[in-house]
């Protein structure tokens, strides 16, 4: 593959890099003030000259590449983390062999191991030193990963710019306080509706309200999980209310428990009120679906395949239907999800594992992770070239959906405010929402 | 108390007298252990005296002084990495990390203190060795010590191994863990990337505490509750049930015992985790029970009894429902054991006190309390402790059947604990699933886990331990 | 009177039948989805619609990404076999020494080891990680079988209960005899106690095929070959593989159960003659 050069070698052209990558990002001002671009920055400064004309600057990765080559003696040992499923593994090793090829100087020793991206972080921070140099992760953990100073911050590119290449969602969601931390992979770790077209219309899962009506003229069910602060969120942040990272990064700000949250939350306990409206996780969803119970549910991609079991033909995605509030009918908004491929900081072969890295996520590899499993490309062009009922429905989506950026006080309270929601435990609900507030913004020390 | 300073005055004037009324290869030993030995011609124990003199040297000095020196701070030096983009290639500082400080200084701690009761006994034995020598008495030479070590010392060789197992693996990781209580241990301040340090009881002022913004106190209390009761019930339930089960089989009516045994303790062969997992399963919102409860229509008799408001039994996610179920599927799970531990027990009862108190006429209830669980209870006390101890500690049975719960309760929610949590799994939870890995908390309620069953135990313990019941049957 | 007998015996064993009946509920839903052809949790049938061997085919011949089940058979009965000798070993030394011999901080060493073994071993997890990592230790099946038999000799009680029952009569009789500490050891007290040690010997063969917990934290690999089956199992029951995998976990679970059934069952013969035994010490 030919090596395109985006990468900057110098102080300023890094400043731009860095910005660059953080292109969307909200925030770019204090990239100077994270340890990680402190460190990349201060070396640099020593040599720095003018920036240099595009041809040298792609002269000057070659260079790179051929200094790390030459440098490197025996054999690279290297460990990827990716998706234990059949599908993702045989991709992976597949575009293992070609990146063996394409760097056939040099010897590796390439060990990919199966470790779901849902719970990529709990096994990474058990033990840094010891987890893989290359790893998938959902986007949600990037933040604590980040504290926990686990990835290697994006600072140079060597074969292609992830930043222009990919979507500005996902570069953003690699992104933290302006620096990017992550190389964006796909595009489809969010959430959509599913249902049954034969059963339901277009018109019935426009809304919330339609479905319900429509589910229960047929005595069937639709489905939502409640209980999980992740799919929960949606609604709250469709009608405008907020829940985010405050400014330490650590804790949240949330005013669910306003006058806006009180009528969504009161909506939702309405919603709930009918006896067609599950709270049900996924696992068990699938297996209702496969029953014929279940007609519509709010789930990704990961689950289509069982979805498509069960439907059959009849499969249809769309996006998230609206609700209604005070009268008005509000579009459910949720979170945006993706994969991002991460270098680990205390990865021992720091450069090959970067390397590696791109080579997983650029065009020609996301376009095959495409086509062999369900998911959707980060990258604009390979994105273009996929489509699925799921990837549309996302896409239709995507315009109401936030990047995750919750601190880790979020979960529990919200899974619990959604759970009394549901079984209508929560009489009051203005309290039950200054509980759950109360619980998301505690302080972590 | 009295007792315990009296005997460590002796130990210390024992050291004293030794060092002052020893000779010159006494003396000598103090500085290098094995010359006491040598000077009386036990050569080869000298020599691996001196040996572990130079190993212990050899530790401390090269190995773990360096960690030892930053246990007051754990660390000062942050890790700072710079990547250079030329050569692709890092250089990192030589930074701290404290876990490993904290760990290695625990370790040659200890290694220091086992060494000077080491150097101590030492003293001491060549002192004893001397005055053999001088009274004319034998001294052993190494073969004959070997002998010693197969005879009247021979807890010393039976001992050795385990205790090396057992300081690895339990006491240095609880050392390590208690230590961790202390500090500001989390998240926030992971190594290796960053550091933590010393804290002081403020951990401990966090649990029992009820201020804004944190909730440990209260679901501190809750959950230590529910964690007794639960014990309690646990242990009796499947005690009772197991014995109980026991006579049935062993029943001299019944047919088959050992089909009837065969086919509960088959249910012990599948790993818990695997049967836990498929029961919580089973009763899952959604699951078999409840779809079979809905072809015979019997949920929708109890909603319309208003006795669910949910189109199904909420079997593991309903505070209450849920504690009993996990009482009833426990005694599920722990009734074959007890049954096959009472079974063996049972069968050894003195048959003719049974005997006579059937020829006085005693009915089978009265046999029962008067005589079968007498004899049970005597045999099995400890393991009743032990059971109770057990199941304040039982991390499985409810780490895995409720997966799927969700408390309602906003208070526990925030302290990321449930309604149905042990007291140890919601510190598992605490350090596995919560994303502030507050080890510093895990570690305090792992404290009061460990001093509720130490008490427990020395209370009802002391008797057995200290009495001369273990010589009763011998 | 006999009618009566009759009568009672019906119940007892209608009883009984129940009983088993509803104890080996959960057992049968494994064993039928086990050969179900519905990768998933069924939730309205408790027998399958299609019955198949294919679930055990898939699991012990066609190791994919997901699931190597032989490979993880074949470390867990390693990690078993081994973690069964040393720490029966330990137990039954550790045993004796205690029981049998009477030596200086004797009962003080007793209760200490006790209360040790009452600190939450959940809690000491990762501090036993980092030790193994000091030694070089973790992702190897060495370092599993550490974990699980070096703290075994805490686990003492019960075997030296059984020890006690032993009469010191034979022991001393044998001493007079000039037999030393280590013969009586192994050829007085040992033989009398076969019970005991297949009760010993069975429970830390169990040990590594039921944890899951110690086994994940302490075995870092993701390549599935390198797990245990209860790594392994559990790791099938997450959420993006249940769908398709649970009959497979559940042929997965009746695997394990067989050599351990295979055990107990032997185990309860041992217990029957435990009551020979008691009839010496009577």
């Amino acid at each position: 593959m030919k090596k395109k050069l985006v990468a900057v070698l110098m102080t300023a052209a890094m400043a731009v890099s860095l910005a660059a990558c953080s292109g969307a990002a909200e925030t770019t001002d204090n990239a100077t003030e994270t340890p990680a671009a402190e460190a990349t920055e201060t070396p640099a400064a020593d040599t720095a000259e003018e920036p240099a004309a595009e041809a040298e600057i792609a002269q000057g990765s070659e260079d790179a590449i051929s200094n790390l080559i030459a440098a490197t003696e025996g054999t690279v040992d290297l460990t990827l983390w990716c998706s234990e499923l059949e599908s993702y593994q045989n991709t992976m090793k597949e575009l293992v062999d070609e990146f063996k090829t394409t760097y056939s100087d040099v010897d590796f020793n390439i060990t990919i191991g199966a470790q779901s991206e849902s719970t990529c972080k709990d096994e990474i921070l058990k033990d840094v030193e010891a987890a893989a140099d290359v790893f998938v992760f959902a986007d949600d953990q990037l933040n604590e990963l980040v504290q926990a100073g686990a990835l290697q911050a994006v600072t140079a590119t060597y074969t292609f710019d992830p930043v222009a290449a990919n979507g500005a969602g996902a570069v953003n969601a690699a992104s933290l306080n302006g620096v990017c931390y992550a190389y964006p992979l796909t595009a489809s770790n969010g959430y959509f509706l599913i249902y049954d077209k034969s059963l339901l219309s277009e018109e019935d899962v426009s809304s919330w309200e339609n479905l319900v009506a429509a589910c229960e003229a047929q005595g069937k069910k639709c489905g939502f999980d409640f209980a999980n602060g992740w799919y929960l969120y949606g609604f709250f942040s469709g009608a405008g209310c907020n829940c985010t990272l405050a400014e330490d990064g650590v804790n949240n700000v949330c005013d669910w428990n306003g006058e806006t949250g009180l009528a969504v939350a009161e909506a939702v306990k309405a919603l709930c009120s009918s006896d067609a409206v599950i709270s049900i996780g996924d696992a068990d969803a699938r297996a209702q679906a496969k029953d014929g119970d279940l007609i519509a549910y709010v789930d990704g991609t990961w689950a289509i395949e069982d979805f498509q079991a069960a439907y059959g033909d009849n499969l249809a995605c769309v996006k998230l239907p609206t609700f209604d509030v005070n009268g008005s009918a509000v579009q459910q908004g949720s979170f945006a999800g993706y994969k991002l491929v991460g270098v680990n900081s205390y990865s021992k072969n720091v450069g090959w594992a970067m390397l590696l890295a791109e080579y997983i996520t650029n065009e020609a590899s996301q376009l095959k992770i495409g086509a062999n499993t369900q998911e959707g490309p980060a990258n604009i062009n390979a994105a273009s070239q996929i489509s699925s009922p799921a990837l549309s429905a996302l896409g239709a989506q995507s315009a109401y959906a936030d990047l995750q950026r919750v601190g880790g006080n979020f979960w529990t309270p919200a899974g619990t405010l959604g759970q009394s929601l549901y079984d209508g435990t929560a009489e009051d609900v203005q309290k039950a929402l200054d509980d759950a507030v109360a619980g998301i913004t505690a302080a972590a020390e | 108390m009295k007792r315990f300073f009296k005997a460590l005055q002796k130990y210390f004037a024992d050291f004293g007298t030794a060092v002052s009324k020893g000779d010159i290869w006494v003396k000598l030993s103090l500085i290098i252990m094995g010359m006491g030995y040598i000077g009386r011609g036990q050569v080869i124990k000298g020599l691996i005296v001196t040996a572990l003199e130079a190993g212990f040297v050899l530790f401390t000095k090269n190995i773990s002084w360096p960690y030892i020196s930053k246990l007051n701070t754990l660390g000062t030096v942050q890790r700072e990495e710079v990547f250079d983009p030329l050569t692709m290639t890092k250089t990192v500082n030589d930074y701290d990390n404290s876990l490993l400080i904290l760990l290695m200084g625990v370790l040659g701690i200890c290694v220091i203190v086992a060494f000077i009761f080491l150097y101590i006994a030492n003293i001491k034995a060549t002192y004893r060795v001397m005055l053999r020598k001088k009274e004319g008495k034998h001294v052993n030479n190494f073969r004959e010590d070997l002998r010693e070590l197969i005879n009247d010392k021979f807890h010393i060789t039976l001992l050795s191994l385990p205790a090396i197992g057992v300081l690895f693996m339990c006491v240095l990781p609880i050392i390590f863990m208690v230590c961790i209580a202390f500090t500001n241990y989390d998240a926030a301040h992971q190594p290796p990337s960053a550091l933590f340090t010393w804290v002081g009881w403020k951990n401990f002022l966090t649990l029992i505490q009820n201020k804004q913004g944190s909730t440990f106190g209260y679901a501190f209390g809750k959950i230590l509750i529910w964690t007794l009761i639960w014990a309690a019930l646990a242990t009796v339930t499947t005690y009772i049930g197991g014995i109980l089960l026991a006579m049935l089989i062993n029943h001299q009516d019944t047919k088959l015992k050992k089909m009837w045994r065969t086919l509960f303790v088959i249910t012990i062969a599948i790993p818990q985790f695997v049967t836990l997992l498929l029961i919580s399963k089973m009763f899952g919102n959604y699951g078999i029970v409840n779809g079979i409860l809905q072809q015979l229509h019997i949920t929708d008799f109890m909603q319309e009894m208003g006795w669910i408001s949910t189109s199904y039994v909420p079997f593991m996610t309903s505070s209450g429902l849920t504690h009993v179920m996990i009482i009833l599927i426990n005694i599920w799970v722990g009734v074959p054991y007890q049954m096959l531990i009472a079974t063996g027990i049972l069968m050894n009862i003195p048959s003719d006190q049974l005997e006579s108190a059937r020829i006085d006429g005693a009915n089978k209830f009265q046999i029962f309390w008067k005589i079968t669980m007498p004899y049970m209870l005597f045999i099995t006390g400890p393991s009743l402790v032990t059971g109770f101890i057990g199941n304040i500690n039982n991390f499985n049975v409810i780490y895995l059947l409720t997966g799927d719960y969700v408390t309602t309760d906003a208070s526990l929610a925030a302290a990321n604990a449930k309604d149905v949590d042990l007291l140890i799994t919601w510190l598992f939870k605490i350090t596995s699933e919560s994303t502030l890995k507050q080890y510093y908390m895990a570690s305090v309620i792992g404290i009061v886990v460990f001093i509720i069953c130490a008490t427990l135990t020395l209370v009802t313990y002391s008797r057995m331990i200290k009495g001369d019941s273990e010589e009763v049957f011998q | 009177m006999k009618a009566k007998r009759v009568v009672g015996s019906f119940f007892r064993h209608l009883l009984l039948a129940i009983l088993a009946f509803i104890w080996l509920i959960p057992i049968v839903w494994l064993f039928v989805t086990s050969f179900s052809t519905d990768p998933g949790i069924r939730t309205t049938h408790f027998f399958p619609e299609h019955w198949t061997f294919l679930n055990y085919q898939k699991l012990l011949f066609q190791p994919d990404t997901v699931a190597n089940f032989p490979a993880w058979f074949k470390n867990s009965m390693i990690i078993g076999i081994f973690t069964c000798i040393i720490s029966s070993a330990f137990v039954l030394m550790v045993s004796y020494a205690f029981s049998c011999m009477r030596f200086p901080a004797r009962k003080k060493l007793m209760s200490f080891s006790i209360i040790l073994g009452m600190f939450p071993g959940v809690l000491s997890m990762i501090a036993i990680y980092f030790v193994l990592k000091m030694f070089n230790l973790t992702d190897s099946l060495a370092g599993l079988i550490v974990v699980y038999s070096a703290g075994s000799g805490l686990g003492f009680l019960i075997c030296k209960g059984f020890f006690d029952t032993i009469p010191a009569s034979l022991r001393e009789s044998a001493k007079i005899e000039g037999a030393s500490e280590l013969v009586v050891f192994t050829r007085i007290v040992i033989p009398l106690s076969r019970p005991m040690i297949v009760y010993t010997v069975i429970n830390a063969f169990l040990a590594p095929w039921m944890d899951f917990v110690m086994a994940k934290l302490m075995i870092r690999s993701k390549d599935p070959a390198d797990w245990t089956v209860a790594i392994g199992l559990y790791n099938i029951l997450q959420k993006t593989l249940i769908g398709q995998y649970f009959s497979i976990f559940c042929a997965g679970g009746v695997i394990v159960a067989i050599p351990i059934s295979i055990l107990f069952i032997i185990m309860q013969k041992f217990y029957v003659e435990g009551i020979t035994g008691g009839a010496v010490k009577g």
